[in-house]
């Protein structure tokens, strides 16, 4: 690979590289805004100008200002290029730290911020903006200007999910490439020029794509910020651990944001994985951090309806063991999720076998019922996070693929299935579909979240949602993607593998007996490894 | 002997001394001179530390930090904009803020932002005034001079965001000191695109 040299460090590049994209591969970051490594060039905001010092040397006729004669003497300065737009050659010198470009880099930043409200106090962008990190990097001066600033239009309702405050905007055009590139709709636009420049929208639309997030995600600044984000919190009370979107199939990489002190999680950010998701996200699978919270089921319940009893965690599990031994193993009908981890339905699988269950079943969202619809850009027609996981983790154990709920409500009413242990709240989300389940004595359901299962559910026993809890998603692709627990359970929830091992050990079922995490993945991988040929023509891309 | 130990002798008491008569009249003496000085001696020659708190008060120092106030705008709304810098700064986490926006055909929506709680928790405050420091807009101040009315009721020290706003200063004030011009005041300088520059 050819090399070039970056401030005396030798950094490769691939044949068509730009200087800025080398380095980033390298992990060396040259200031920029309107860079960004997933969209085209625009080289509008000058602020990664970097000195060639190998070749020929352009000096460009310059008026300087003498302090001592007081008057501008005539003299030369080296022309400088943008590092994102040049092209990397081999056995180039390229300065990033040189006094004239940090001269350059003071000066962008000043006009920059020349017209800027430094309403920071306000903007949510604080923490995280670029022009507060490059100002203590790059600039540290004071603003020359005395008169007031240009003032522009704030508080624009771009769309259901997105506000604009053109006094921030500092025009580097990333939203409108954003929309233009990735989603392929040129919804927002610029008018006028200088410094009464602004982001509109085509006449008549509005920011409503499906990818309207990310034109806030790509804002270097605070001139674009999310509505459902806004004034929740300040980032730098945040933690972030790494995640994987749960909205469909193609298991995004996400940065889940959370306040520690609360036990909260705020947003989701794409995270950059060129395998699965490049740097974006969708809107929908942006919103699913609100399934750590919404609808949270964090109670056990036993009984239905009136009869309802509210039972401790510790009695749930005991419950739980009570009724699994008094069930026969012949009529009992097992539920993996689709929506759960990995090794949740691994461990629900290995209590299956050890009870000698014939019937299992898959519990999945369907697109057309939650009003679902994949693209070609990142939305995978399947809603569901894990199918291929779960799929795996049946045909592994138990050597046969499961059948969906229909396949379920047809059983229970052939009375094939008289019992019924579930594991997670979503199956068909039409009215009324599981109804043939209220009739049978034991439906016992695990879950985070209320939904269709735990709705018909006779005994429900609250675990861990995805946020409280290490796991595996398995994708549409078949990669097996980690995600990480941000925020503690509620007071005694366990992740639902946890509180199955606890009700095993109840039960006497042998073999059963996970304390970890890594234990259960061990386990899973030596479960898979015999049919790993199987599963990677099962988990091919639908 | 190592080198630097001084050896003292030790002094013998006197007959006086050992006794500790005199001693316990000297001190009893100076104990009653001021005790007669300062019940029925003349005002201004009364040597007393102690003021009758709270019928008597001292006067503290300028710079005293008493319990918070918000402060308000010329329209008695709060100075605050809820940028919740104050409760990053407080070492001891006993600010609540929950920030809230105008509504859009506010003249302030998209300038400002205000606090829909503020929740002072002064049981836990150190008052060690960083958040007054931290505030960019002079919507936080200690200075009332007060101390905390007592109460057995741990709630009754939530302060929230009316009973702050409704404490005056020292001076007896209630207005920010650093009033900012936003768009629909008649003071603003600025000027919107569609009004023209």
């Amino acid at each position: 690979m050819p090399t070039f040299k970056l401030n005396g460090q030798e950094i490769p590049f691939e044949p068509g590289d730009t200087i800025i994209r080398a380095a980033w591969r390298q992990g060396i970051e040259i200031p920029h805004y309107c860079w960004h490594p997933g969209l085209s060039i625009a080289a509008n905001c000058r602020m990664c100008l970097v000195h060639v010092t190998s070749g020929r040397q352009m000096a460009m006729p310059v008026l300087r200002w003498d302090e001592k004669k007081k008057e501008y003497v005539p003299d030369t300065k080296p022309k400088l290029v943008p590092a994102c737009q040049t092209g990397a050659q081999a056995d180039m010198e390229v300065d990033s730290v040189g006094p004239e470009v940090q001269q350059a880099q003071a000066h962008v930043q000043e006009f920059l911020l020349l017209n800027h409200p430094v309403d920071c106090p306000i903007c949510d962008q604080a923490g995280e903006c670029k022009l507060q990190d490059y100002y203590e990097e790059h600039q540290h001066t004071l603003k020359r200007k005395r008169t007031e600033p240009v003032h522009k239009p704030k508080g624009v309702r771009f769309g259901p999910t997105i506000v604009y405050d053109a006094e921030r905007c500092i025009m580097c055009t990333r939203c409108i490439r954003v929309c233009d590139e990735l989603v392929g709709d040129h919804v927002l636009d610029m008018r006028e020029r200088g410094n009464r420049n602004e982001i509109v929208l085509a006449p008549g639309r509005e920011l409503d794509h499906r990818y309207t997030l990310m034109t806030e995600h790509v804002c270097p600044v605070g001139a674009l910020t999310s509505r459902d984000f806004r004034f929740k919190a300040r980032v730098w009370f945040l933690k972030t651990v790494d995640g994987i979107c749960t909205g469909c199939a193609t298991g995004c990489n996400s940065h889940v944001d959370f306040d520690p002190r609360y036990g909260k999680v705020y947003r989701l950010r794409p995270r950059d994985n060129e395998q699965v998701n490049g740097f974006w996200m969708c809107d929908d699978g942006m919103m699913t951090y609100q399934e750590a919270h919404e609808h949270r089921v964090v109670t056990a319940v036993d009984g239905r309806g009136e009869d309802a009893e509210k039972l401790l965690q510790e009695e749930a599990t005991e419950e739980l063991a009570a009724r699994l031994k008094g069930l026969d193993a012949g009529s009992l009908a097992v539920v993996l999720s689709a929506h759960h981890a990995s090794e949740d339905n691994f461990v629900l699988a290995e209590v299956a076998k050890a009870l000698g269950v014939k019937h299992v079943y898959l519990a999945a969202r369907e697109a057309e019922d939650i009003g679902w619809e994949g693209d070609d850009i990142l939305r995978h027609a399947d809603p569901n996070p894990n199918r291929a996981g779960a799929t795996a983790v049946a045909e592994a154990l138990l050597g046969e693929a499961p059948g969906d709920l229909e396949d379920l409500v047809g059983d229970v009413l052939a009375g094939q299935v008289k019992s019924v242990l579930a594991l997670g709240a979503i199956g068909g989300e039409k009215e009324g579909s599981l109804d043939a389940l209220k009739n049978l004595a034991d439906v016992i359901v695990l879950t985070a979240n209320e939904g269709p299962l735990p709705s018909v559910a006779s005994l429900t026993v609250p675990v861990a949602s995805w946020a409280e809890m290490f796991g595996t998603f398995r994708n549409a692709k078949g990669l097996d993607q980690h995600f990480v627990r941000a925020i503690p359970s509620p007071e005694g929830i366990e992740p639902a593998w946890k509180t199955l091992v606890a009700a095993a050990q109840e039960l006497g079922l042998e073999g059963i007996a996970y304390a970890r995490t890594g234990e259960v993945r061990t386990a899973m991988n030596d479960a898979a490894a015999p049919a790993a040929g199987d599963e990677a023509q099962a988990s091919a891309p639908a | 002997m190592a080198a630097g130990v001084k050896v003292l002798e030790r002094k013998k008491r006197t007959l006086a001394e050992a006794s500790y008569v005199p001693e316990i009249a000297k001190g009893l003496g100076k104990t009653m001179g001021r005790f007669f000085k300062n019940t029925f001696g003349p005002e201004e020659k009364k040597e007393i530390a102690t003021v009758c708190y709270p019928e008597e008060k001292r006067e503290y120092p300028p710079r005293f930090r008493g319990i918070h106030r918000l402060t308000q705008r010329a329209d008695g709304s709060p100075r605050c904009v809820a940028c919740l810098c104050c409760s990053t700064a407080c070492p001891a986490q006993c600010i609540h803020i929950e920030p809230a926006e105008y509504e859009p055909d506010d003249p302030r929506y998209g300038y400002e932002r205000y606090p829909a709680k503020f929740i002072i928790d002064e049981l836990r405050c150190i008052f060690c005034g960083y958040c007054v420091e931290a505030c960019p807009c002079d919507a936080i101040r200690m200075d009332t001079g007060m101390h905390m009315p007592p109460s057995t009721e741990r709630g009754h020290f939530l302060y929230g965001k009316e009973v702050l706003l409704n404490l005056p200063g020292r001076d007896g004030t209630y207005l920010s000191g650093n009033p900012r011009h936003e768009p629909g005041d008649p003071t603003h300088p600025g000027v919107t695109r569609e009004q023209g520059h």
